[in-house]
Order: structure tokens, then sequence, then C-alpha cells
């Protein structure tokens, strides 16, 4: 029996499921499109994107989203940004390649820092690019001030943590060793014999005769002998010199390794030094590595997603019920890239200092997926009376360069509370600025803050001490703030500086409050490393010592009595065979 | 539900009055839905073969049930192969570049590793998946089906509703 090939009737309820699914796209569209562009951006930001309504009109090349809302990925209830509307005309046939080019984007309404109901982070403060930089941010190390409580505190010092022991314990070895190699050289030159034969035959040629030619052959092979010695015994002094300078140079070393363990106590007193950095680092550290993250937060980012290059990219797949996977990406060169936003035109709403808001104009442009392929840097200018922003990520070569700057003048400064102190800064109004550049994995960054109206409020809650009561005093005087946080050196080995106007007028007040008590703590430390040190490398001090004198003193026993029998031979000889025109070698 | 719903479309499939190859090419693209991720464009492909070849549209539908486990089962292994091919086989980089800048190609998510994966197994066990499904049928056929076709349960099933939606769809002779 023949079977058909096609089913004919089921062309109609094909066709029919085929207009159905064109119908529920056409119905579906806008929720679709609205539930793929939150889930993209909560993936992009590490926050949650949530859009109030999204319409797709797609035979004018048109986007419009009503109520766009980005959460803060580092701040729990805050938001990043709230738009009011956003329009975005873009190019249709792209869309079949499944690659978005927004030719123009509107927004309006952008608002910065609004406050939100619930946590909108979705990643943990370990996963992806913010596990990066917060690992990042805690290499940068703050210290600490304990000041309030005006006691320093003296941990006790591990016998394993010291530098000297070991310096002393290798020391000693090589010492030994020394003293080996030293010992089997002595043993080796043999110089006893040499010398009573060279005496023997001196006393022997006292009364010979010039003609007895063997035994004036027999002198001279002595002689030789001698000689021979004599180099040999330089030799060996000159290996005894050089050693001995190198074990001197060990012992140099256990002073540095000293030192270096005089500082490792020090740092257990858990006091920075009195300096104005120290105490700069200890009180607005920390707000300054939290600029510092955020910049480098958006830049990595920026990074990560707008990679050099035209290498396939792998990113996570979607997210479904089966294993997501991940979806590789081939650009090629001459075509559109995945994503590009060739312009935005923005109205950003900022408020000065809790007065009515007033609308900026800010612009962005060349915001690719492919730098490489459209071969232009991205870039972000903002500027108005008080507020100043330029942006510019240049992945267009292997090598990235990011650079962003922001500035704004009277606005209100968040609340900073000093870690370290029982005390919290209200700024008021003021100016703030931030530099960060990333060129490769160099980093340049500069956050300045500077306020007059500045307002100190002390923790009630907060125990009562002498310094603590004298740093108030010195503190609630300053009117203004000046804070200053520079980070430089490359990403993995950052160096972060701080200075502000604070930190100076706290530390010539502590070096007059605390200066006497740090001093005698650190006489103590020292000599509680002292203690711990000084019976190990006391013996091997006195190792190397002894080991240099006594060597050299042999050796310069046995040269001597090799000089006396060379004497006392060329004399003999020189008596026997003086002749006319004969002159011994 | 769905387990009787499975028990339906099984005896139903089995007992049709397609031919074996129709049971067991309804398996075999059945198998490939559930093979790979269901939301993908090559799928809608499949479905529309379903529906216009005259193949059995309830094995195609059990081949769908009874492979959706399997698809998640062996979806690590999806990645691994979808991984190695995408980005493990440089003489292939050439081929994935032109489909993922042309037209359509990109929507269809070749490019995900799971995707590409699922589609490379179903499609390379597409045909030893079908004689086996042929071969297994008419076995079946040929034993246990006379005694189950004159059981209660069989009839009971025959009589539902189910039974005449499915008579819709199947196999012409």
């Amino acid at each position: 029996m023949r079977v058909a090939l096609f089913r004919w009737k089921a062309i109609g309820p094909l066709l029919l499921v085929g207009v159905v699914g064109v119908g529920s796209w056409l119905v579906f569209a806008d929720r679709i499109a609205k539930a793929t562009a939150q889930a993209v951006g909560t993936t992009l930001v590490g926050a949650r994107v949530e859009i109030d309504r999204l319409h797709l009109d797609l035979p004018h090349g048109r986007v419009e989203i009503r109520g766009l809302t980005v959460a803060s990925p580092f701040e729990a209830l805050e938001n990043l940004l709230q738009a009011d509307a956003l329009v975005a005309d873009i190019d249709p046939l792209p869309l079949l390649e499944k690659k978005v080019v927004i030719d123009r984007l509107a927004a309006t309404g952008l608002r910065f820092g609004t406050p939100r109901l619930t946590d909108g982070r979705t990643g943990g403060r370990s996963d992806g690019v913010m596990g990066q930089v917060t690992r990042w941010g805690e290499q940068l190390q703050v210290p600490a001030l304990a000041l309030p409580t005006g006691t320093i505190n003296i941990d006790r010092l591990d016998l394993g943590q010291l530098n000297t022991p070991r310096a002393a314990a290798a020391l000693a070895a090589r010492a030994d060793s020394a003293r080996l190699a030293w010992e089997a050289g002595l043993g080796g030159l043999d110089v006893t014999a040499t010398v009573d034969t060279a005496k023997r035959l001196a006393e022997r040629l006292r009364g010979a005769k010039a003609t007895d030619v063997r035994l004036l052959g027999d002198a001279r092979r002595a002689l030789e002998q001698v000689k021979r010695a004599q180099e040999r015994v330089l030799g060996l002094e000159r290996s005894v010199a050089s050693g001995a300078a190198a074990l001197q140079g060990g012992v140099a070393g256990l002073a540095d390794a000293k030192q270096r363990d005089y500082a490792l106590a020090r740092g257990l007193l858990k006091l920075p030094g009195l300096d104005a950095p120290d105490i700069g680092a200890a009180l607005f550290g920390l707000a300054a590595v939290d600029r510092f993250q955020r910049a480098l937060y958006w830049v990595q980012l920026g990074r990560r997603y707008m990679p050099p290059g035209l290498l396939p990219r792998a990113t996570p797949g979607p997210s479904r019920a089966r294993r997501a996977g991940m979806t590789v990406r081939f650009p090629r060169a001459h075509v559109e890239p995945a994503f590009l936003l060739r312009t935005a035109e923005l109205s950003v709403e900022l408020g000065a200092g809790g007065a009515a808001p007033r609308t900026y104009a800010a612009r962005l442009s060349d915001v690719t997926t492919d730098p490489t392929l459209h071969g232009r840097p991205a870039t972000a200018s903002a500027s108005a009376p008080g507020f100043r922003l330029g942006a510019v990520l240049d992945h267009v070569r292997a090598t990235p360069r990011d650079t962003v700057a922001a500035s704004l003048v009277g606005v209100a400064l968040p609340p900073l509370r000093l870690p370290s102190l029982p005390l919290r800064i209200e700024p008021g109004s003021g100016t703030v600025a931030l530099s960060f550049a990333l060129q490769g994995d160099q980093v340049r960054a500069r956050w300045t803050m500077q306020s007059d109206r500045v307002r100190w409020v002390r923790d009630s809650g907060a125990a009562a001490s002498a310094t603590g009561d004298v740093i108030w005093r010195v503190v609630s005087a300053i009117a203004t703030l000046e804070v200053s946080a520079s980070l430089t050196g490359s990403v993995t080995h950052p160096r972060l500086g701080v200075s502000s106007n604070v930190d100076r007028a706290i530390a010539d007040r502590l070096r007059a409050l605390l200066g006497a008590e740090l001093a005698a703590a650190e006489r103590r430390v020292r000599a509680q490393v002292d203690s711990l040190v000084d019976g190990q490398v006391a013996p091997v001090l006195a190792q190397v010592e002894a080991l240099g004198g006594d060597v050299t003193g042999r050796l310069g026993g046995q040269r001597a009595q090799l000089d006396d029998a060379r004497k006392a031979l060329e004399q003999r000889l020189r008596e026997l065979t003086r002749l006319p025109g004969v002159r011994l070698p | 539900m769905l387990v009787l719903k499975l028990i339906q479309s099984l005896i139903k499939t089995l007992h049709s009055e397609g031919t074996p190859g129709q049971v067991a090419a309804g398996i075999a693209l059945g198998s490939i839905l559930g093979l790979t991720p269901l939301l993908n464009l090559h799928n809608a492909v499949v479905f529309a073969l379903i529906v216009v070849l005259n193949v059995s549209f309830p094995a195609a539908m059990l081949g769908w049930a009874l492979f959706v486990p399997v698809g998640f089962l062996f979806d690590s292994a999806f990645d691994t192969i979808g991984r190695a091919l995408l980005l493990g086989t440089p003489a292939l980089r050439p081929l994935w570049t032109t489909l993922d800048n042309a037209a359509v190609a990109p929507l269809t998510n070749f490019n995900n590793t799971v995707v590409l994966g699922s589609l490379v197994c179903s499609l390379v066990f597409w045909l030893p998946l079908f004689f086996a499904a042929r071969r297994g049928v008419v076995r079946y056929r040929a034993t246990v089906a006379d005694r189950i076709q004159h059981s209660r349960l069989y009839r009971a099933v025959a009589a539902s509703k189910l039974y005449t939606v499915y008579r819709l769809f199947r196999p012409e002779p």
C-alpha cells in the first residue's frame, strides 16, 4: 500500500495555528519585549530593571518605554535612575539578524538616586563583576583608628611572625658551612711539612759547599714549594676575607630584620602613625574606596559588554527551565554590531541642595557591543551650570581606555560616618568631583569633596573617653571640609591616598595628646622584640665574629712561618752561591 | 492526569491505523521537540513538518513527551557538545560567523551551546531512532497488540472524547 507523503487536510489547521501565532505575537509582543528588556537589563546592570509599559511600533521603527526604573546595584533601597519616558527610533532590518540598532533615543524625566521600597539588587556581593569589584575594594586596606577608647593595645607577639630568628638561623647555617670549608682549606695547605722541609734544608746549607749541586737542587725545589704554599695561603686568605665580608653582610641583614620586626610589632599597636595621610585614610578611606569601587564597577561592566576585538564572545544563555548554556556571538567586520545606540538625548533632573530639581541636557553616543566594528568610542557628556560630566569609553583598539569625569557644585552631599570615631559629618551642600581613568590595567582616579557648612554630630551612645573628647573638640570647631582621595597604580595593585583638612587638625592634636603614650608603647614593643630575638641573635653574632678572627689569625701565623722559612732558605742559597755574575732567581 | 493522557496517547498511537513507518517518523520528529529547548524557531519548523507530513501526530506528541526528560538529563552533554562545536572547532568558525550575521538564522538561537548541541544530537540520532521505533512498533503489533485491543482499558480509552480529537489527526492511509 502506498502512503501519501503530505497530509493536505492539515494545511488548513497549520495555517490557522500560524495565524493564531502571529496574532498572539501581535497581542503579546509588547509584553514579551517588556519582559525581555527587563531580563536583559537586569542581567546587564546587576540590579532589577522595571518597566511600566513598553510599546513596539515596528512599522514606524519606534519603541516607547514608559516608567523605567533601574535599581542601584550598590544600595538596597535606592534606585540608580528613573525615567518618565524613553522613545527609541530603531532600524527594523537588523532585527532580522537579532541585532538592535537605535538611531536616536530620547529620554525625558531622568532622575538619579531616588528611593525605592524593596531591595533591587539581584546578584550577591561575590558574584560576577560586583564580586570582582568587592574583592578589589577589600585589598585596599584602610587602617583603623581606635581613638575613642584612649588606650593603645599591644597584641601578644608571636615568635613565628618575626623575621630576625629566621635570619639568625640562616646566618648560623652559613657560618657553619664557611667554617667547615675554611677548616678543610687550612688542612689542605700542609704548611707545617713545607716549613719543616725548608728549615731542614736551610740547616744543611749552613755547612755545605757551593759545589754540592744535589743539595742546591733540593734547596731550590724546597724554595719553590714554599712559594706555592704561600700562594695557596694567599688564595685562602682572599676567600676567607670575602666569606667574612658576606657573613658581615648577614649580620647587617639581622639588623634590618630587627627593624622590620619593630615595624611589625608597632603595627600591633592598632594605631596608625600620627601622620595626617594615615589619619585621613582611616577617616575617609572607606568613603573614597566606595566611590572608586562604583566607578570601577561601571567601567568593568563596560569592558565586559563592550569588549574590543572581533573574537567570538560567549555570554550566559537565556534563563529557562532547561540549562541556559552559553550564547556565542561571532562578530564580522563591515557589518552592523549586535547592539548600537547612535545617539541619545537625555533630559536629566537634578536637585541642588534641597531646592526644586532643575532640568539639564545630556548626550550619549556610539554605545555599542562591538566597538571595533563601529570604530568610534562611546561618549557621554552633560554640561549645565554647576554640573559637568564627560566620559569616553574607548574600546576600539586592543587596549581599552576609559575616562570618566564628573563634578557637581552646590549638590546635597550625603552624610559621612567616620568609621574610627563616634562621629558623623553632615556636609550639607557642597562640591563633589570624581575623575576615573583606566588605561589597560593602569588606574588613575581622584575623588574630592568640599563643603563650607559642615555639621558634626556626635554619636550619643558612644562611651566617653579623654581622647574622644579631645577629638570632638577639635573637629566640632571645623566648619569646612576638604577631602581629597587618589588612586594610582595597577588595578591588581592599587595605591590609595587620602588627605583632608580634618585629618591634619586631628594629627596635630593627636601628636600632642597621644605622642608620649605612643612613644612609651613603641618602647615596650621594641623591648618585647629584643627579648624574643636577642637570645637567638647574640650566639650567631659571636659565632661569626669568632670564626673570622680565628681563621684569619691561623692563616696569618702560617703565612709568617712560610715567610720566615722562605727568607732563611733564600739567604742560605744566596750566601752559598755568591759568585760574580751569578744571581739567584 | 498527565500520566493518563500519556497512556492514552501511547495506546492509541501504537494501535493507530498508520504504518509502523508513520508512527516511527512521528516519534523521531517528536524527539527533536523533546530533546531541544522548546521555544526556538527550529521547533516551529519541526512542528510544521509533523503537521504537514503524513506522520503519526500522536506518535510525535508521544516522542516529544518521552524525550523531554531525556533532554533535561543530557543538557550537560549537549552544552559540552555545543561548546565544542561553537568554540572548540576553528574550522566551523566561518560557518557560524556567516550564520550569525545572516538574516533570520540568529533567531534560531543556533549560537546557544545547549540549543546547538541538542539539535545536532537529535538530528544525528534521528535515523537510528526512526528504525528502532519502526522495529518496535512492528514487534508490538505482532505480539501483544491484539490482546490489549480487546482489553477493557483500551475500549474505555477509545470511547473517550480525546479519541475523537485524535482521529482528526490520525495518519491517512
